[in-house]
């Protein structure tokens, strides 16, 4: 059962994937219609040439570039099906499926040290560099550049948030409703963070509060802008000048002064870190989540539910209605299989049977945007990652930088929300 | 035996941290820079974390560990979308830019001692500084301590694009260039350390008849040299980068035998190899001051600690001229910001570095397939800055876009900056200045990498007294001072 029985999730186009058919339902990603299509394989990996398929389904880890339109490099996904969309796999000789170049993982099980490679004589060292350089790159080039979007003039804001998870939408809601003009961004699809994993966690804020915070966004002349990426935020003699860059089919860049910026990105998915952890179907649970409930995504067969916590219990219960056969592990040694993962070793000797494994734990803050802004950030001895570091208003070190949510630490989604609201009000001044 | 991937992106494994961190790259920016972590289209965002996690098991400090310095894009954007901005409306330097932040020092614990005493004391471990280390251990001198104040690759030698050519006007350059070129064909087997120096050759285009009359009078410079630089027509240029649009230029210039480097490891291998024989290189030790007694300088002061010497080397790079104030001594140097950007690896579809003269626009492909490209900004104000502008992003892109409209797809992944040296007559200060024993090595105005390699040996000869090369004299400080004395080098780029 490739996905749920729901009209709303049925095939209605065919994508063609490296000359094959697939079904897939217009406007879903290619990702989640490869998975339902059974083909978590998408490429190669740079220098092992190790087989390569989605991880984080939200935009960050790129771990599932493709050729799509001539263009290299996509995100699988990022990028919306439709009818005819020619996608190709990259980096394989001759396929993904079977690449002779895999020689090189198999060759060098402790590593590549490409530092001494091929030290020992000119003439060796020469070949050495001329053929790395035939293996070099992921893709080729495009087979024709897009005309630039139009110019963008500055826009002025009175906040911009970043980020439409629980914290954003708090935060977002509670500007507009002082009266402030907000943009909201969110490089997501769809606003409400990780309320769209619809686990329904005890406390959790329920989905809809997206659409009410719209509406009051729009009330008071602000913004939800969705697909939307910041790529960076300058400073400007003390102002800050940020850059949004609206994806898709109706792609423009948007130059934002505002008065005050609200960092609620939220984290990004972390890789499982076991030996063997990047095989095909290893994949970050709340991707997977939203994928079922947005996209009725079913991945595969017998699902592996890694961490643990209430998180992972809720994610299990989930994707056993939804049909799979799903078993819980708080920890593994290594992911078996190659092409796809087909077991969890448990590091006790025992062996858990899957072709999916949902990787649950805390996601990494989201630290890049405070830190581009010189905002200091701190490693978390207890969630052992980095956090932006913020007062309990949300107030960060550079003036007219809040922050708030799962970027400044592990918090559930309730306590997100009050801390958004929280960093709102003072914002609000 | 399986492997375990701390960076999907760049494939980087577990124990390739581990042999980063034993060989000594403890920071994570060093860590970053040996192992390529977090340089791929993610950019960090997954492996950053797992990073820190690994390095501190392995016994790293908080302050090793602290985050790379993040870098605009923060996802992988075509260039065809940034030329939509445009560059007039956007802030020029200075006070536009923040100061790109110093990484944070690893704390005492992981830092080795400074010594009391050096015979020589280098201030500056980028490329020229490492280099004439090793060349003077190499003739015998090895009582040297190197001193930087951050980790090895923070400033300039690890910030540039790699080009190394003798397309130069002036006969020195060209004759230093040679030199330079031939070690770096030599560097990996001598140094023992992959620099991917890849003669893909430099493609000067000329947009304009002023431009070609100072690319013919060069060319018969070069081929006076024994040099294979030829003209060529937009035509035949076609040849060399089939992609250019051919109505941007009149004509360009070609030499084969240039080529670009990666930079990190000529400063890992330099540092290396001068340590087996002997230097001391301490990194995270800033100059504070420089102590005299009558006319010779006698301590190194530093936030770690007094060195006594009897000779201090100046070569300092963007610091240079802060660092010869600390003697009383003024420099005319002007540190100036450039700015340069890599994008998404793809297979080679370019082989040279290609410059389009007049505008400072110039690009290649690394080794790893990366478009790597930069572009000066005639506005830009003189100052030591390493932080980022979206102004940059723009130029970059329209320029690019225009001269070779095939990019518009490449996405960029990171941008970044480092400072030229700038001098009056874009010619390096050598010699000594102020004191008879505090010598410069500076002022290189964006080529000082590539001219290290040949320069060191010419330094570290005259240092061990093997004879005292010309240029010594006609680099000096004084020559400032004086009317008409050296020739001006007008072929610099970027």
């Amino acid at each position: 059962m490739p996905r749920l029985s729901d009209p709303r999730f049925t095939p209605d186009c065919t994508i063609v994937v490296d000359g094959r058919a697939v079904p897939a339902r217009a406007g879903e990603p290619i990702a989640t219609a490869l998975l339902s299509a059974g083909r978590p394989l998408l490429a190669r990996s740079h220098k092992y040439h190790r087989p390569r398929g989605p991880f984080c389904l939200a935009g960050s880890c790129q771990s599932c570039l493709v050729r799509v339109g001539g263009q290299p490099n996509v995100r699988a996904c990022r990028t919306a099906c439709a009818e005819g969309l020619v996608v190709e796999t990259q980096h394989a000789l001759p396929t993904a499926g079977h690449d002779l170049l895999g020689l090189i993982d198999l060759a060098t099980p402790d590593g590549l040290d490409h530092h001494h490679l091929g030290t020992s004589s000119v003439l060796l060292n020469r070949a050495v560099v001329a053929f790395s350089r035939r293996l070099a790159g992921l893709g080729r080039l495009p087979d024709a550049a897009c005309p630039p979007p139009a110019t963008p003039r500055e826009e002025r804001f009175d906040a911009l948030v970043i980020g439409a998870g629980p914290a954003g939408l708090g935060a977002a809601e509670v500007l507009a409703g002082g009266g402030c003009r907000v943009l909201l961004a969110d490089s997501e699809p769809r606003a409400g963070g990780r309320l769209r994993c619809r686990l329904d966690l005890p406390g959790e804020p329920p989905l809809a509060l997206a659409s009410r915070v719209e509406g009051s966004l729009l009330a008071t002349g602000g913004e939800l802008m969705l697909d939307a990426a910041v790529l960076g935020l300058w400073l400007d003699g003390g102002a800050v000048l940020a850059l949004v860059h609206q994806r898709g089919a109706a792609e423009r860049l948007r130059l934002v002064r505002p008065a005050r910026v609200l960092l609620c990105a939220g984290g990004t998915a972390v890789p499982a870190g076991i030996e063997d952890g990047d095989r095909p179907g290893i994949l970050w649970g709340r991707g997977l989540a939203v994928a079922l409930a947005e996209h009725g995504t079913v991945p595969g067969r017998r699902l592996a539910v890694l961490g643990c916590g209430v998180e992972a219990e809720a994610l299990a219960a989930r994707f056993t209605a939804a049909g799979m056969s799903v078993a819980r592990l708080d920890s593994a040694r290594r992911a078996l299989g190659r092409a796809r993962v087909r077991a969890l070793d448990d590091g006790h000797g025992g062996q858990l049977p899957c072709d999916t494994v949902a990787v649950v734990q805390p996601p990494a803050p989201a630290t890049d945007l405070a830190r581009l802004l010189g905002a200091p950030v701190a490693f978390d001895a207890s969630a052992r990652a980095f956090a932006v570091l913020a007062d309990a208003a949300g107030r960060t070190a550079v003036p007219g930088l809040f922050a708030a949510g799962e970027v400044t630490g592990a918090m559930d989604a309730a306590a997100a929300l009050e801390a958004g609201r929280r960093a709102g009000e003072a914002a609000r001044g | 035996m399986g492997k375990t991937l701390l960076c999907g992106c760049e494939d980087v494994s577990l124990e390739e941290v581990h042999r980063a961190f034993a060989a000594g790259h403890r920071d994570m920016e060093s860590v970053k820079r040996y192992t390529g972590f977090g340089t791929g289209p993610c950019q960090g965002k997954s492996c950053l974390t797992l990073v820190a996690r690994e390095l501190l098991r392995l016994g790293a400090t908080p302050g090793e560990i602290a985050p790379f310095t993040a870098r605009p894009p923060r996802e992988p954007t075509p260039l065809s979308t940034l030329a939509a901005l445009d560059p007039a409306t956007l802030p020029v330097g200075a006070e536009g830019i923040p100061p790109e932040a110093p990484p944070s020092p690893p704390g005492p614990a992981a830092l080795q001692p400074l010594p009391a005493r050096a015979e020589v004391v280098i201030i500056g471990g980028g490329i020229l500084g490492l280099s004439l280390a090793y060349e003077l251990a190499r003739r015998g001198r090895s009582d040297v301590l190197v001193l930087d104040q951050s980790y090895l690759n923070a400033g300039a030698s690890g910030r540039n694009g790699g080009g190394v050519r003798a397309q130069w006007s002036t006969p020195e350059m060209v004759k230093l260039a040679l030199r330079s070129l031939a070690l770096c064909r030599r560097f990996a087997v001598d140094l023992g350390i992959n620099v991917w120096f890849r003669p893909g050759g430099y493609l000067f285009l000329a947009p304009d008849r002023a431009q070609v009359a100072r690319l013919e009078r060069n060319a018969a410079l070069h081929v006076r040299h024994g040099m294979r630089t030829r003209l060529l027509t937009p035509n035949q240029a076609l040849e060399v980068v089939p992609h250019l649009d051919p109505s941007r230029f009149v004509a360009a210039s070609w030499n084969p035998d240039d080529g670009v480097v990666f930079p990190w490891p000529f400063l890992w291998g330099y540092a290396t190899q001068a340590e087996a024989l002997g230097v001391k290189v301490r990194t995270f030790a800033r100059v504070t001051g420089l102590r005299r007694e009558g006319a010779r300088l006698s301590h190194v002061e530093t936030d770690r600690g007094l060195v006594a010497c009897d000779l201090v080397i100046n070569a300092a790079g963007a610091w240079s001229k802060q660092v010869a104030a600390l003697a009383g001594v003024a420099t005319p140097n002007r540190p100036t910001r450039h700015e340069i950007l890599v994008g998404e690896p793809l297979e080679p579809f370019l082989d040279p570095l290609v410059s389009l003269l007049g505008t400072g626009l110039y690009f290649s492909q690394s080794q790893r397939g990366e478009l790597v490209g930069g572009m000066g900004d005639p506005d830009e104000p003189e100052g030591v800055s390493q932080g980022s502008s979206l102004r940059f992003l723009a130029r970059f892109a329209r320029a690019a876009t225009q001269l070779m409209p095939r990019l518009g797809g490449v996405k960029v992944v990171r941008q970044w900056a480092g400072c030229y040296d700038v001098t009056p007559d874009n010619n390096p200060i050598l010699g000594p200045a102020g004191y008879a024993n505090f010598h410069q090595l500076h002022g290189f105005v964006g080529h000082g990498f590539m001219m290290a390699p040949a320069m060191a040996e010419l330094y570290a000869d005259w240092l061990t007294g093997r004879g005292k090369h010309e240029l010594f004299d006609r680099f000096s400080l004084a020559r400032f001072s004086r009317q008409g004395a050296a020739v001006g080098e007008d072929f610099i780029i970027g």
